[in-house]
């Protein structure tokens, strides 16, 4: 959370400690402040077109288990841990992975905006190959990948949210890295 | 080629690139839900199944791993394709909930809301998922101390729910079709926002689903076809 966000007329620990006592003016402050970041997580984590489901039934839950809240690592990646779970049972109850985490990753207007046609098609290329090894690596993987880089949560942030310790946030990321790069260099074998 | 050393700031400079639509704004929604009060456990529990009328069934035809959709539109049941079973993980209940006398509900409802004489008087009537005038889109019947229930379901809107069972029976009602669940089923109703709710199935008994004009009906808790059939008759 930045100084910017604290200074704000209430901050995320007034307004959590203002539902905890059944106070829902407070809690839509939260609700506003974080339906944006937490339908994004959503989306990236595979919810696709169900992501807004996603959220409400998060921020739903969210209100109804803020007793637990503790507050360590702030409300945000506490959130985002009900938004993964939500959308991992997403999967589960449908079999399936909607709209996979990344779609229409190169947009047509990247060529306009570079002054090198060649180079930004290159560019294009390639997000399209990092968008399409991503969803073929192993969900645990990628969750990580998107929670760390993708949402740019920090190691911490990205423990509370996928409910692992942050020893395991730090290998398994090591890991994951290397699964991608690994697929990114054997994808360029045959592209020739 | 773009250099590939630090593939964790490409990650992030590729989040940027990523299409996410607009969010919708939840704080209308969220307050709702939050605002109405929540039933005791066992109470949200009952009312899971109770609230569960039928529209959208899957029925496992040839082999369980495969069941095939089907789909109950107005008075129309039509095959929809194939999906896996499976029980969803967590529940969600249907959306607000309230009970009523059974001439309440038929004043309100926009839809013909029918007792089975083969039942005798319902114990308990409840509506759920208003619309804005409070006119309920399912009226919920029970018997038997909760046992039986008959779920009516205005089914003049969109498909409402899905069904997953391991296996099914088409069977005809009166002059329409119907499809009788001897088996546990999972459920998911799509409230009137389209939020899915996905209802616990474990619980859920032998069901006998049938349509009648633009509603559609369920009914659980009958053991066998033949009484589920004589009692859907007598709703008259």
């Amino acid at each position: 959370m930045s100084r910017l966000d604290r200074a704000t007329e209430l901050d995320d620990a007034a307004a959590v400690a203002r539902a905890r006592s059944g106070d829902l003016d407070a809690y839509e402050v939260l609700v506003a402040r974080y339906t944006a970041p937490a339908h994004r997580a959503a989306v990236l984590l595979g919810a696709g077109a169900d992501a807004d489901d996603v959220v409400q039934e998060a921020l739903v839950k969210a209100y109804r288990q803020i007793s637990r809240y503790r507050g360590e690592s702030g409300f945000r990646p506490w959130l985002l841990a009900i938004v993964a779970n939500e959308t991992r049972n997403l999967h589960r109850s449908r079999h399936r992975r909607d709209g996979l985490v990344l779609r229409a990753a190169a947009r047509e207007d990247a060529e306009a905006t570079s002054p090198d046609p060649a180079e930004s098609a290159v560019a294009v290329e390639r997000r399209q190959q990092l968008v399409d090894q991503m969803r073929q690596l192993d969900p645990r993987d990628r969750e990580v990948l998107v929670c760390r880089f993708l949402l740019d949560l920090s190691e911490a942030e990205t423990a509370t949210a996928l409910g692992v310790p942050k020893g395991t946030v730090k290998s398994r990321t090591a890991r994951a890295l290397a699964k991608l790069r690994g697929r990114l260099v054997a994808g360029e074998v045959p592209s020739a | 080629m773009p250099e590939h050393q630090d593939l964790g700031a490409e990650l992030r400079e590729l989040a940027g690139w990523l299409e996410v639509a607009e969010p919708a704004d939840q704080r209308a929604a969220v307050r709702a839900r939050l605002d109405r009060p929540r039933p005791a456990r066992h109470r949200v529990r009952r009312w899971i199944i109770a609230g569960v009328a039928a529209v959208v069934g899957t029925v496992a035809v040839v082999a369980p791993a495969r069941a095939a959709v089907v789909e109950v539109v107005g008075s129309i049941l039509r095959v929809a394709g194939i999906v896996p079973g499976g029980l969803p993980e967590r529940p969600s209940p249907l959306p607000s909930v309230r009970t009523a006398a059974l001439d309440e509900a038929r004043r309100v409802a926009l839809f013909p809301v029918r007792a089975p004489a083969a039942l005798g008087t319902p114990e308990q009537v409840v509506l759920a998922d208003p619309d804005d005038a409070g006119a309920p889109r399912v009226v919920t019947l029970t018997y038997r101390g909760g046992a039986v229930r008959l779920d009516e379901f205005d089914g003049t809107v969109s498909p409402a729910f899905f069904k997953s069972a391991s296996d099914a029976q088409w069977v005809e009602i009166g002059s329409g079709p119907g499809i009788w669940l001897p088996g546990p089923h999972a459920v998911t109703y799509i409230d009137r926002d389209g939020v899915e709710r996905t209802q616990t199935a474990r619980l859920a008994g032998p069901t006998l689903i049938w349509t009648d004009g633009a509603v559609t009906y369920r009914l659980e808790g009958l053991p066998s076809l033949a009484e589920a059939k004589a009692a859907a008759l007598s709703a008259g």
